[in-house]
């Protein structure tokens, strides 16, 4: 620690420290342009200038840099310093007159008006951009162009966009005390980001309102640091030193008995379908992003909301988009029908809107469900037989208004139709998750044609699997809405406790068993095993039954070529004698 | 090697090439195969001697006879009579301004006879791209006693006591700066020495001739500096603007290497040292030693602040010694001759205080108006008149001195009356000018000294890194300022107001280039302020140089009506029938002067 | 170049500093050959020759050799004047390869005037 003194005032701080740190201990101001935190000092802007005296000797240097020494006098207010900073400051008004910060530090200097005329640029050539994208960011896309009075603020090369450097992290965006630089709207270059009308989201985040734990997550796609191993700012910040930014993720391997398989569904990506403009127009939503919007807790507080933040005049809700269709999936998505109605309840409950249904046919069985149905009719909402033909942004017809028209064949009437609205959301199917054939291959399990996990018998036991041990519930089974994967889930759990519960397992005598003598290793019987219950032993080097999996079914003591198998109960001396008992 | 009875030392410094003298040298070679004296005569080109002015220069040693201004045409008669018949050739001798007889013996010529060789003690007598020259002109003895007989201590001790101060510009004593570098932490015990190379001062070329002349003595300098500091690595920064430069440092370089006089185990003393070469791209501003280290690294050649000093953390945040070429090259003869050798020149009293006074010599560039333009070596605390009319050979063309420019772009003008100023780093700097680097340029009465500054204003703002905020807007203002002056838009109180931003430049710029850069403009309102106030209250410059403030009128009685100004003039401002009056219309003319320079009969007249 | 050492350093040094002596302008003497048409032809260039030559075998370099023209006396060719600081020059007449080694040796070298084929002490005055 070295002692020193401020305007009269002793302060401590580390050794190494520069001046700007005591006197913010203190609680002295002194004006700078070009000092941030978080960057190395850079000494550019020079407003900081502040009179030191050590022993005899006054010297000018500037607060944000020069470290503090034992016994050092710095004079924030003594003639020579005012006058050196009021003369930048001037001048600094005279390149860049029109800058808010650059005026208002001025006219706390007394200077109105430069003598030195009246400039109009915005960049006051304080660096911080350029230095933030280096020493924090590490992404290298700001430097400085020529030198002197020349300098300007430029990137590498002057490649800009999608060539340069630049991660579009907004860091110098957020540090330009002048508004020199600003954020480029890319969407429309790129195309809608899938959850851009859900907001911004910094890097590091509680990912919703609710979220259990309500602890911050990072994003590596987003993540400075884990981008390019700068930043870490929130590492620093953090006092509790909750932030560990060496974290990465590990692989565990985790001995179980049996497993639930509840991966769940991914929504059809209603991009595929190009005629309803999702990516390419503005408010056209899936119905998972108007869930969300929905929510009270998400981004929009519940409020139904264009992207330009006005409330819709008119909202079409798509029904079957990629669900029973030729096309995409054949199947029918269960939800949907539901969930639209829901949505037309809350928005008629919500706003004045008019709200339209498009459909191929109204999916509303079961308990309760008719009776919203008819609710919902009651509410004035709009429903129309007929699939959607397409999503436009060009008028169509004279009584057209709002911005997107939705072309459909109203069945019912037998006409075309041409509907303006302001929102359109798309009621997308429910598909398997891309990675489930994936994980179907690493648990031996098998697919239906949609590509749903297969039960091992639609009726009579829709949760097991052709492996014991291994269930399966939810929509990774098959499109189902809320109450019936809550019931399937129940019962897998219930049929996982009374294993559990039973402690010992009982199982069939019959079992294929494999003579090492003559096992030649060809591996054949691996692959074969309905119930992949052979595998092959490595430092043997020969196939090995698993007992509690084998059925007995003899598929392998059938195919093995070296006759190695047998089957307990099955041997050719039993099945010959069997026959020889029925013969006689 | 054959004894040859002639050594002709053709000069093959950049000045003298430019004026052809590898031609010279051709023709000499030509000749003497010719007339069948390859066998006695032996031509050798060398380093820069410093009298620009008059290359091609030519030496014939051992008589000692000093050719100029040699054409390659000239030669043939110059072999047959001189190398043949052992006559020289009056005409191609040396003849001082205003006088008729010649002066045939180098020594004899004022502008050498009145120079102390130090740094440049290899100058004209060596080819440079020989080691073997170097060593024959004891040429690292100096590193062979230091590495041998002293400790590193004794070297430094050396150093010390000699009162050797940067010649880089900023006169700090070198021996302070080699012992921080040798005190200061070091984690892994790295040190750099550094030689700064980067001379950029318009009109200065001291480190070129140098280098050009005589680069082992810069390297010996190294290798000594860093024995004594406990350096293994060394770098020259040297300009990409002096490739000849670079081309004798890569040969010397080679050369010393391959005598093992770089690299591992130096001459056998188990010493181990090595010099990487490193291009700078051409900005003034790496000639501060922040920046240079900034560029070294990699980085944008940008000064930064210096409140932990470079000695600390300089170059990779390691401590590095960096010391200007004059420097170096002034090592080895102290380390040979010893510190008391090198204190009886000069001025002051180094034992106590090291910055008590300034030893030995210091190399000048000599240019502007005078007649001995080049480069010269001086012992310090000789005075301007000295250099000036002595060594300088006076004003040209008998006009009268108005001033003396010091130390580049960063300097400042010297009035006449303070020619008898005993020149050294500290009443320069208390003179309001500075040693800089060593360019020295006169001015006579013809020059403007708003105009002047306004040049060099200019100069700085286009060289200036434009980091920091008084430097960059000081000198954009500063420049804006000076041209309404010299436009004849100047306002009152734009005196005040440029004092007003130097006073801003000096105590809040970031680098010292910024802290120099009002000297130009300071140092000639403090000794011409007249001429400013005659600028903006007159609209007048009595030099005539300040388009603006003048015009150009024919003396009715004089002219005779030749036409020449009428054909001399581009723009066709002048009118007149042969013997009759000649008429310059003010609106048409551009003020260029060439009527002025044509006209016979002094009829033009600038007002 | 081989790798020096100290010693190897002092001694490329020695040599090279003898060969290079005549450059630096330090002579012990000056020998001027008088290489007029006359001297030509009556074997002044096999005079110089055999003085180089001469200097060569005997490892000196610090005698300047230098040559002129016509001394006038072209009877007498040819002709050589032998300087040595802070004495009077002296003319050698009617020289050939051998009497120039000796006065070589001598006077050069040795300091005694060659009396025999010495012609005259000093020199004409110029102007």
């Amino acid at each position: 620690m070295v002692t020193f003194e401020i305007d009269g005032q002793q302060v401590q701080v580390e050794e190494g420290e520069p001046i700007i740190k005591g006197a913010e201990k203190l609680g002295i101001k002194i004006p700078t342009l070009c000092h941030c935190e978080w960057l190395e000092p850079y000494g550019a802007c020079r407003v900081c200038t502040v009179e030191v005296v050590m022993g005899k000797r006054h010297r000018m240097v500037t607060a944000c840099n020069y470290p503090a020494r034992e016994g050092l006098r710095v004079l924030t207010q003594s003639e020579r310093a005012v006058a050196a900073r009021r003369m930048v400051l001037e001048m600094q008004l005279a390149r860049c007159s029109t800058v808010p910060i650059i005026q208002e530090l001025a006219r706390e200097h007394g200077i109105e008006k430069s003598r030195f005329g009246e400039g109009t640029e915005t960049c006051i050539m304080c660096g911080l951009c350029v230095r933030i994208c280096s020493e924090l960011v590490g992404a290298h896309a700001l430097c400085f162009g020529q030198r002197g009075t020349e300098r300007f603020i430029s990137t590498p090369f002057q490649r800009e966009g999608e060539e340069g450097p630049c991660i579009a992290c907004g860091a110098c965006v957020d540090v330009c005390p002048t508004g020199h630089i600003w954020m480029e709207d890319l969407s429309a270059r790129k195309g809608q980001p899938q959850d851009f009308y859900l907001g911004p989201k910094s890097a590091i985040a509680i990912p919703t309102q609710q979220a259990v734990p309500k602890a911050p997550r990072i994003d590596p796609d987003a993540c400075i640091y884990l981008q390019t191993r700068g930043c870490s700012i929130c590492q620093q910040v953090c006092e509790p030193e909750a932030v560990d930014l060496s974290q990465h993720d590990e692989e565990f391997e985790i001995e179980v008995g049996q497993i639930l398989t509840t991966t769940g569904f991914q929504l059809f990506d209603p991009r595929k379908m190009s005629q309803y403009g999702y990516g390419r127009l503005d408010n056209v939503l899936t119905s998972l992003e108007f869930e969300m919007m929905l929510n009270s807790t998400g981004p929009t507080g519940g409020k139904v909301l264009m992207k330009n933040g006005q409330v819709p005049r008119a909202i079409g809700i798509l029904h079957c988009i990629g669900s029973r269709d030729e096309n995409h999936h054949a199947y029918c998505s269960r939800v949907c029908c539901m969930y639209a109605m829901k949505f037309a309840h809350l928005v008629k409950d919500r706003s004045d809107a008019e709200v339209y249904q498009f459909y191929i046919d109204m999916e509303a069985y079961g308990k309760g469900y008719h009776e919203f149905y008819s609710r919902i009719l009651a509410e004035d909402v709009n429903v129309i037989r007929g699939k959607a033909a397409e999503v436009t942004e060009q008028m169509w017809g004279d009584e057209a208004e709002g911005v997107l028209h939705i072309r459909c064949e109203d069945t019912l009437v037998g006409k075309f139709r041409d509907i303006p609205v302001d929102m359109v959301v798309l009621c997308c199917a429910i598909e398997p998750q891309s990675d489930l054939g994936n994980m179907a291959h690493i648990l031996g399990l098998t697919r239906s044609p949609d590509g749903f996990l297969l039960e091992r018998h639609p009726k009579l036991d829709p949760i097991g699997t052709n492996t014991d041990g291994i269930y399966i519930a939810g929509t990774c089974q098959g499109p189902k809405d809320i109450p019936d994967t809550v019931a399937q889930a129940q019962a897998a759990a219930a049929r996982i406790l009374a294993l559990i519960a039973k402690g010992k397992v009982l199982i069939d005598p019959i079992k294929a068993s494999i003579d090492a003598e003559h096992c030649s290793g060809c591996r054949m019987c691996n692959s074969l095993c309905p119930y992949q219950a052979i595998t092959f032993d490595e430092e043997e080097e020969v196939s090995v039954v698993n007992d509690t999996l084998c059925k007995g079914c003899g598929t392998c003591v059938a195919a093995c070529p070296s006759g190695a198998i047998r089957g307990a109960g099955f041997t050719d001396n039993q099945i010959l004698a069997e026959l020889e008992g029925i013969l006689i | 090697m054959a004894v040859k009875r002639l050594h002709l030392m053709v000069c093959a410094g950049t000045g003298c090439v430019s004026n052809k003298s590898m031609e010279v040298k051709a023709a000499l070679e030509t000749e003497i195969e010719k007339h069948g004296l390859a066998a006695e005569v032996d031509v050798i080109p060398t380093g820069c001697n410093g009298f620009c002015g008059v290359g091609p220069i030519l030496l014939v040693q051992p008589d000692g006879i000093f050719y100029q201004q040699l054409r390659p045409r000239d030669i043939p008669h110059l072999v047959e009579e001189h190398l043949l018949k052992g006559r020289p050739v009056q005409r191609h001798l040396y003849t001082p301004p205003g006088e008729k007889g010649t002066i045939p013996l180098m020594s004899d010529i004022p502008f050498f006879h009145a120079q102390v060789l130090i740094a440049l003690r290899n100058r004209g007598m060596i080819d440079p791209e020989k080691i073997e020259d170097y060593i024959a002109r004891e040429g690292y003895q100096a590193a062979a006693k230091a590495l041998t007989t002293m400790s590193p201590q004794e070297v430094l001790d050396v150093v010390k006591a000699s009162g050797l101060r940067g010649r880089g510009g900023g006169g700090f004593p070198t021996g302070i700066k080699w012992e921080s570098t040798k005190r200061a932490p070091s984690e892994n015990g790295t040190r750099w020495v550094i030689c700064n190379a980067d001379e950029g001062d318009p009109g200065a070329f001291m480190d070129r001739s140098i280098i050009e002349g005589d680069p082992h003595s810069v390297l010996e300098g190294m290798i000594i500096g860093a024995y004594a500091i406990g350096a293994t690595r060394g770098f020259i920064y040297v300009r990409q603007e002096y490739p000849l430069a670079l081309k004798r440092f890569m040969i010397a370089l080679n050369q010393a290497r391959e005598s093992g006089l770089l690299g591992e185990d130096i001459l056998g003393t188990g010493f181990s040292f090595d010099i990487e070469v490193h291009r700078g791209a051409g900005a003034f501003v790496c000639g501060e030693s922040t920046a240079l280290m900034a560029s070294l690294e990699g980085n944008v050649g940008e000064p930064r602040a210096k409140y932990i000093h470079t000695v600390e953390r300089g170059l990779w945040n390691m401590p590095s010694c960096l010391n200007n070429v004059e420097t170096w090259a002034n090592v080895p003869p102290i380390i040979l001759h010893g510190a008391e050798w090198f204190t009886q020149l000069g001025t002051g009293d180094v034992s106590e205080n090291p910055w008590g006074g300034s030893k030995g010599t210091k190399v000048f560039s000599l240019a502007g108006k005078i007649n001995n333009t080049g480069l010269v070596e001086v012992p310090m605390g000789i005075t301007l008149r000295e250099i000036v009319f002595d060594i300088g050979g006076g004003i040209a063309n008998g006009k009268r001195l108005k001033s003396v420019q010091t130390g580049g772009p960063s300097g400042g003008c010297l009035p006449e009356e303070l020619l008898d100023l005993e020149v050294d780093f500290d009443t320069l700097t208390a003179a309001g000018s500075m040693m800089g680097s060593g360019g020295m340029l006169v001015m006579d009465e013809d020059d403007c000294m708003v105009d002047f500054a306004r040049f060099y204003i200019d100069f700085l703002m286009a060289e200036s890194c434009g980091k920091c905020t008084p430097c960059r807007e000081g000198l954009r203002n500063m420049n804006m300022i000076l041209q309404r002056i010299c436009d004849g838009k100047g306002q009152e109180g734009d005196i005040e107001l440029l004092e007003e931003i130097s006073a801003c430049m000096i105590d809040a710029a970031l680098c010292a280039l910024g802290t120099s850069a009002p000297n130009p403009v300071l140092s000639t309102i403090k000794y011409f302020r007249e001429e400013y106030e005659e600028h903006i209250r007159e609209g007048k410059c009595r030099a005539g140089v300040c388009k603006a403030l003048i015009t150009y009128k024919v003396d009715a009685d004089k002219c005779s009506g030749c036409t020449l100004c009428a054909r001399a003039c581009p723009v066709n401002a002048i009118t007149g029938e042969t013997k009759k009056l000649h008429v310059i219309d003010p609106n048409v003319c551009d003020r260029c002067g060439a009527c002025y320079d044509a006209c016979t009969f002094d009829a033009i007249i600038r007002v | 170049m081989a790798r020096l050492s100290v010693q190897s350093l002092n001694a490329l040094r020695d040599q090279l500093q003898a060969e290079r002596a005549g450059r630096e302008g330090k002579c012990r003497a000056t020998v001027i050959v008088h290489m007029g048409t006359c001297g030509i032809s009556a074997g002044a260039r096999q005079v110089m020759t055999a003085l180089l030559g001469a200097l060569e075998e005997r490892g000196i370099a610090d005698v300047a050799v230098s040559s002129s023209g016509c001394a006038g006396m072209c009877s007498r060719e040819p002709m050589a004047t032998v300087q040595r600081p802070g004495e009077a020059p002296v003319k050698y007449a009617d020289l050939d390869e051998k009497k120039i080694v000796r006065v070589l040796d001598e006077h050069v070298i040795g300091g005694s005037i060659v009396k025999e084929y010495a012609l005259a002490m000093g020199s004409e005055r110029a102007g």
